[in-house]
């Protein structure tokens, strides 16, 4: 009985949109019954920019925040993890706190930054401050890999001669892979729904990435919301997410978790 | 070797200082500065007069308390059912690891993605929850119109998506308990309120405030469901302070006083961190003398 509810909790909602994206909006607004239709789909598909624009900016946005965020994160928490434990400490604190504040009140300054750099309206240029927010969460969670692993093995790695750069690339690294895994998608899933910064550094329609554009199809006409058009758009919006969570569940789990937990 | 160690961390510590500290920093300076339309979007040193404004505009006042109930309600809400969840989820039961999957959906779906959906949800009088009640022959519930419905709309919608993520944090809490205490329980004869009251609580408590701290520092800057769902209406009953901000700087163009709300709302957030912090202490103390 509990589960079932849970079921339908989750599910209902997203259901009623795949519903209302499969009806004419004749149907939608009572006016007649109506049959089954992909008419939503293609009006959204062959929309000026195509949905499709929005989604392949949202993976490149997304592809080089994740590659930028594991390049710094990587080495900063392997330093962590070896650091003295005075010191890891009192970083890990301030790391841990950096995690929970709530991002949205540094867009005006981000914005600023973005006007003096001159980053608006470049998808890549995006990607910094996402690493940056994304930092805390993905140092923690390779932190705590790093810890996981006994030192005893590196300093066999030291006493065969290798270096630095050959004991992380040969020793070290492979045994990281799920932690790096589990940070990847977090930072894939962060910069796939982020929102306020993507708003003010974004403008140009063709250059929107998911969260915004759905914004912008809300307020786009001010009498009547286009609902199916707008169901369409959080089916398709939500599906690559979903499927992203389907297949790789337990990486982001347990990313969710031990981040969260050993912070 | 030391210095080895610094220089890797330093890219990242860098970049962590630019995103996080160079903003409140330069927010500081900002909140003391005029610089809107009238002063060309040039800044002009002001002193404190942007303090002074804030403490006297009424619409602050009023969205800090909307953003404190919007807070208080959908995090206790999220923390209670979350509990549920993660106990439930913690059974042996057939078909767990799916229900766990399927659970956590909402979670990973865009804020302004699932923003929209639950307005169409809501739509009067098209949305599902006014075609059921029209088919109950009940009264509409005008959801987005009536502004004091339309606060807990946005405190169904948050609790609907963020849910999962506490329970997934309690979860994995839960999972730490070891069995042979709940074993040892089972044979004294608890109840499962006692069990629950007396073992899974306190046990659970570090993952407990860790999941409240986050989901609270999140609520307080709550702005994207807000700015999709309502825009902060009807008539300014559901604005929260980073959308007032947010207006301040792009539609109003006046940054200073936008960088004075900022910092207003981050002051809030460290000022019920402290009072969490401090009342965490005393109840501590407080149990200590009863034992």
């Amino acid at each position: 009985m509990a589960r079932l509810l849970l079921l339908l909790w989750s599910l209902g909602p997203m259901l009623w949109q795949l519903y209302s994206s499969l009806k004419p909006s004749e149907a939608l607004s009572g006016l007649g019954a109506g049959g089954w239709t992909l008419e939503n789909y293609r009006q959204l598909l062959q929309g000026d920019p195509p949905f499709l624009t929005y989604l392949i900016n949202s993976v490149v946005v997304g592809a080089s925040s994740t590659a930028l965020t594991l390049a710094l994160a990587v080495p900063c928490a392997y330093a962590l993890s070896r650091l003295g434990r005075r010191q890891a400490r009192a970083l890990t604190a301030l790391v841990a706190a950096a995690a929970a504040f709530p991002a949205v009140l540094l867009f005006l300054a981000l914005l600023e930054l973005a006007r003096d750099w001159h980053l608006a309206n470049q998808l890549l240029a995006l990607s910094l401050p996402y690493a940056g927010l994304c930092l805390p969460l993905a140092i923690l969670l390779l932190q705590a890999a790093f810890a996981d692993i006994p030192v005893e093995l590196e300093e066999a790695a030291l006493i065969e001669g290798m270096g630095l750069w050959q004991r992380l690339r040969w020793i070290l690294l492979p045994l990281m892979a799920p932690a790096m895994a589990s940070s990847a998608l977090l930072v894939f899933l962060f910069s796939w729904n982020e929102y306020p910064i993507a708003l003010t550094w974004l403008s140009r329609t063709e250059l929107l990435t998911l969260a915004p554009a759905m914004a912008r199809i809300a307020g786009s006409s001010v009498y009547t919301i286009p609902y199916g058009a707008c169901a369409a758009a959080t089916v398709l919006g939500s599906a690559p997410l979903i499927l992203l969570m389907l297949l790789f569940q337990r990486q982001i789990i347990s990313g969710l978790t031990q981040g969260a937990i050993k912070g | 070797m030391r210095w080895r160690l610094w220089l890797l961390m330093a890219p990242a510590l860098a970049l962590l200082l630019a995103i996080f500290a160079a903003p409140l920093l330069h927010y500081l300076w900002l909140s003391t500065q005029a610089q809107s339309v009238l002063t060309g979007l040039q800044p002009q040193p002001i002193g404190a007069q942007q303090w002074l404004r804030l403490w006297n505009d009424g619409r602050f006042w009023q969205d800090t308390w909307q953003t404190l109930r919007f807070s208080a309600a959908s995090v206790s809400l999220e923390m209670l059912l979350g509990l549920a969840v993660a106990l439930l989820l913690n059974q042996p039961l057939r078909g767990r690891g799916v229900l766990r999957t399927i659970s956590l959906l909402p979670w990973a779906l865009p804020t302004t993605v699932m923003a929209l959906g639950w307005r169409w949800i809501f739509n009067d009088p098209y949305g599902p929850i006014s075609r059921l009640l029209a088919g109950l022959e009940l009264p509409a519930i005008p959801f987005l119109s009536n502004p004091a419905l339309t606060w807990m709309a946005t405190v169904g919608a948050d609790t609907w998506k963020t849910t999962p993520f506490v329970a997934l944090l309690l979860l994995a809490g839960l999972q730490t308990i070891p069995a042979d205490l709940y074993e040892a329980a089972a044979l004294e004869g608890a109840t499962p309120w006692q069990t629950l009251r007396r073992i899974t609580l306190p046990l659970l408590t570090p993952y407990l405030l860790i999941a409240l701290l986050f989901r609270l520092a999140q609520a307080l800057g709550v702005f994207d469901l807000i700015q999709v769902l309502t825009g902060g209406g009807p008539a300014g009953s559901t604005e929260s302070l980073a959308l007032y901000a947010y207006l301040n700087a792009m539609r109003f163009l006046d940054f200073g006083y936008s960088a004075t709300l900022l910092l207003g709302s981050f002051a809030i957030l460290l000022i019920l961190c402290g009072a969490g912090a401090v009342i965490w202490r005393w109840s501590l103390r407080w149990q200590g003398g009863l034992r």
